[in-house]
């Protein structure tokens, strides 16, 4: 067990410098740089131009800038963001808790609303209840998070005259301001990943109870509670776990979307900024703690689902 | 409702201007009207929130360009002059200022009573320090290039300053006011991690300093207790709360989160006209949405091919497809300096669409049968795809097939520096002078950038000649000579300006919106019970 958990952490560091490497390597082969976006039209004046280039080091050989951007990073320095001028460790830290906190209540509202809902058509199988959930969630799943965020925004606005707070306010600045903050994008890609949930739970309770053991337990007169609650969820539990680290994936890579539609300053609005304004340090800094929290959900999701599957645990 | 506009007559009055009558040195006074106009009737207090569409990067006014940017720290930072809407320079840090006889010496006798954020006094040193710095290339400001024509700086005692140019410059005036003219304490730049914390802590001389700029949430400001205006300004504080797109804003100011915010596409004040409690006002801009040319780009270099396309578009058309019409067609300059700078509309040539003269000269060119084109459009620019779909219709009646391709801003800011602009959209404003509109881009270098690969040695000519001419009538002539040029030789298009539409609650009072999109108004501005 110890020796898969290294093999596993080492290839995790792999893929982290390996991602870095092409991160850093494939946003400097894109034209324009943060000298363009910082002169705009008022380029023109190649003294000017050569003097910013230089002030950011883009002047140096690439492998220069790359050791000495992965140098720092191994000393736990994430550079300075050239578009704020503030250390990149502490804007990427305050915004990857902005998206944690979606992240994480977007994934409690897919468990508790799609789990239900798909082991209900799972076992209500080609009734109506069943073709409701298949419905809804087609519907949910069809449409993208942009337009359902639009059309959440524009209701809500034109029925109820309400609007988000027009500046984010985490959990322990304003509690009420941060639940309204938060309301509309948890429900935009709450929405679809609840049904993502939902379409993958029916499936696997319609797998399960397909098995001969459930049938066996149904003939013999088991009650529901039994049958339902100790063969079928506990069967249907360990695939639910492990889908539950694709769906955090999926809603962290699905928060850019979210948090640029609804003005929040989390990890998605950060690096997409960073993109516009070409601010290297911020852009290697935040995809590199994405990549990291991607490969430790999955590390996760693997000892959890060990923990809970004896067969796993002992491979 | 305000509707500002630039007459004739107050841009004869311009800064150029003050030399009318040669020999004579000319001071300018103190003009107490710089902003709007003040209000004794004004209520004091209170913040205002205010919706924006466009995050500024950062705050640093010396090497960050861009509106975004301009659009607030107006209200931090100051310059000796102010660009006043009637497009006039007028003294602003500057009590007055005189011109010598030759147009090469400026003298500027300094407020004496003004005070930098930073809590200390402000003398001609700051002065000579901010324009010394700006104008020295090696340090890389934007600006550097509008600085190019000084020769000297220096300060007789604490409260002048004599400019010494190499050659004249009527736009000298308009080059220090508050785009990249802004005055700062002496060897604020010398600290490490200076620039960076001009994103912190504002050191200017203006109504408002930073308190506070969280990146991709907001920017607030609060009164500076010390400013030099007496009494000024009204408010306590503003909010900028950057909104991510049109929806947002609209819905932010319909819900009244919003005090007052500027439409980022005009045609929307149809949805909001009439919500109760919500003003909508219109004004002419110093912006322009056009197309340009790149002489070195495929069938462009053919002037006939630039003259065809010209005069196959319908301007009017692709306003109304574009903005639904909330704007001004343009000739060859924007709307807020027709008037006063622009050439008449009728002594131009290739602006009014004929489709006959079009194809014949494409049949001249050799290209009766019709040619593909790429045109660019840039990513988050809306105005440009209904505009691009439009003007592909325009221009294949005449034969060309347009490829439409869109370009992420970044990128096509790159194209644009390294002058590989090719066929593409544009959108860009200036400030009320022509000097500033056009010499940057039009003029060959090294003295210009002439991105779009013009190359005119007429156009040249007079682009130094209005620069150097003081006289206004004169100016004028030269400039209108010089868009004829344009219009006959089509670097480019202009298509429109859009309106600037700002939508304030009914509780805001005094606002008066600059025709740059500027936030200058809110120092004037006030909160009614």
């Amino acid at each position: 067990m110890l020796g898969a958990l290294a093999g596993r952490l080492g290839a995790a560091a792999m893929t982290a410098v390996l991602s870095t490497a092409a991160v850093f390597l494939l946003i400097r082969a894109v034209p324009g740089d943060v000298v363009g976006e910082m002169l705009g039209q008022s380029a023109g004046d190649r003294a000017a131009e050569a003097a910013l280039r230089a002030f950011f080091g883009l002047d140096r050989p690439l492998w220069q800038q790359y050791l000495g951007w992965a140098g720092d990073v191994l000393r736990g320095d994430l550079g300075v963001s050239w578009r704020q001028g503030l250390p990149v460790a502490g804007i990427v830290g305050k915004a990857f808790l902005v998206t944690l906190q979606i992240g994480l209540v977007t994934l409690a509202v897919a468990l508790f609303v799609g789990v239900p809902l798909g082991i209900l058509a799972g076992v209500r199988h080609g009734r109506w209840p069943d073709l409701l959930v298949e419905v809804v969630s087609l519907v949910a799943l069809s449409a993208p998070v942009f337009w359902t965020g639009m059309v959440l925004l524009i209701a809500a606005g034109t029925w109820f005259g309400w609007s988000p707070p027009l500046i984010y306010a985490g959990p322990g600045e304003n509690l009420a301001d941060n639940i309204e903050s938060i309301a509309l994008p948890v429900m935009a890609l709450g929405l679809l990943q609840a049904a993502a949930y939902a379409q993958f739970a029916r499936q696997q309770t319609m797998q399960v109870m397909r098995q001969d053991f459930i049938r066996a337990a149904i003939s013999r007169g088991l009650p529901a509670r039994v049958v339902y609650g100790r063969h079928l969820l506990r069967n249907v539990a360990i695939p639910l776990v492990t889908f539950a680290g694709v769906i955090l994936v999926q809603i962290l890579g699905g928060v850019v979307v979210v948090e640029t539609l609804f003005a929040i300053p989390g990890l998605g609005r950060t690096l997409l900024a960073a993109i516009q304004a070409r601010d290297y340090p911020v852009l290697q800094g935040a995809l590199l703690v994405a990549v990291l929290v991607a490969l430790l959900v999955n590390l996760l999701v693997d000892l959890l689902y060990a923990a809970i599957d004896p067969r796993v645990r002992g491979a | 409702m305000w509707t500002p506009s630039i007459s004739r007559r107050a841009a004869m009055l311009g800064t150029a201007g003050l030399l009318a009558v040669p020999g004579l040195p000319h001071a300018q006074g103190a003009a107490p009207d710089v902003y709007g106009p003040m209000d004794p009737q004004a209520r004091r207090g209170g913040t205002l929130t205010v919706a924006i569409a466009n995050e500024p990067p950062n705050l640093d006014p010396f090497h960050q360009a861009g509106d975004a940017r301009t659009a607030v720290t107006v209200l931090m930072y100051q310059g000796l002059m102010y660009e006043h809407p009637s497009g006039e320079a007028r003294p602003l840090l500057a009590e007055r200022m005189q011109i010598s006889p030759d147009g090469l010496t400026y003298t500027f006798t300094l407020r004496r009573n003004v005070t930098f954020h930073t809590g200390i006094a402000m003398s001609s040193a700051d002065v000579k320090y901010s324009y010394d710095y700006i104008r020295d290339p090696a340090n890389g400001s934007p600006g550097a290039a509008d600085f190019g024509a000084i020769a000297e700086i220096t300060t007789p005692d604490d409260h002048t300053v004599v400019i010494r140019l190499s050659r004249p410059n009527a736009s000298l005036p308009m080059t220090l006011t508050n785009r990249f003219g802004c005055v700062v304490p002496r060897d604020t730049f010398a600290a490490d991690g200076a620039r960076a914390r001009l994103s912190q802590q504002s050191v200017g001389t203006g109504p408002f300093r930073l308190a506070e700029f969280r990146p991709q949430s907001h920017i607030r400001m609060a009164r500076f207790a010390q400013y030099w205006e007496e009494g000024q300004p009204y408010l306590d504080g503003i909010l900028f709360s950057v909104q991510p797109n049109a929806a947002s804003l609209l819905q932010a100011l319909r819900n009244r989160r919003a005090d007052i915010g500027m439409l980022p596409r005009p045609q929307d004040a149809e949805q909001i006209r009439d919500v109760p409690g919500l003003n909508v006002g219109t004004a002419p801009s110093l912006r322009q949405n056009s197309l340009d040319l790149d002489g070195n780009f495929a069938q462009l270099r053919d002037v006939r091919v630039r003259q065809a396309i010209a005069l196959a578009i319908d301007k009017e058309a692709v306003m109304q497809a574009s903005i639904g019409g909330h704007g001004t067609v343009l000739g060859t300059t924007v709307a807020a300096m027709q008037d006063s700078w622009g050439a008449p509309l009728a002594e131009l040539s290739t602006q009014r669409p004929d489709l006959e003269r079009a194809r014949a000269l494409l049949a001249e060119a050799g290209l009766q049968g019709g040619f593909a084109l790429d045109l660019v459009s840039i990513i988050g620019f809306e105005w440009m795809d209904p505009a691009a779909v439009t003007i592909a219709q325009q221009l294949q009646r005449i034969g060309i097939r347009l490829n439409i391709q869109r370009a992420e801003l970044g990128v096509w800011l790159n194209a644009f520096r390294t002058r590989n602009m090719r066929f593409t959209f544009n959108d860009w404003g200036t400030q009320p002078d022509p000097h500033i509109l056009y010499y940057r881009h039009f003029r060959s270098p090294p003295q210009g950038a002439d991105f779009r690969n013009w190359a005119n040695a007429d156009a040249d000519r007079l682009l130094d000649q209005g620069m150097e001419t003081a006289d206004p009538a004169a100016r004028k002539r030269i400039y209108v000579e010089l868009q004829k040029l344009m219009s006959a030789t089509v670097p480019t298009i202009m298509l429109f300006s859009p309106n600037l539409v700002t939508v304030t609650q009914s509780r805001v009072r005094n606002y008066v919106q600059h025709p740059t999109g500027w936030w200058f108004g809110l120092a004037r501005s006030w909160i009614a019970a």
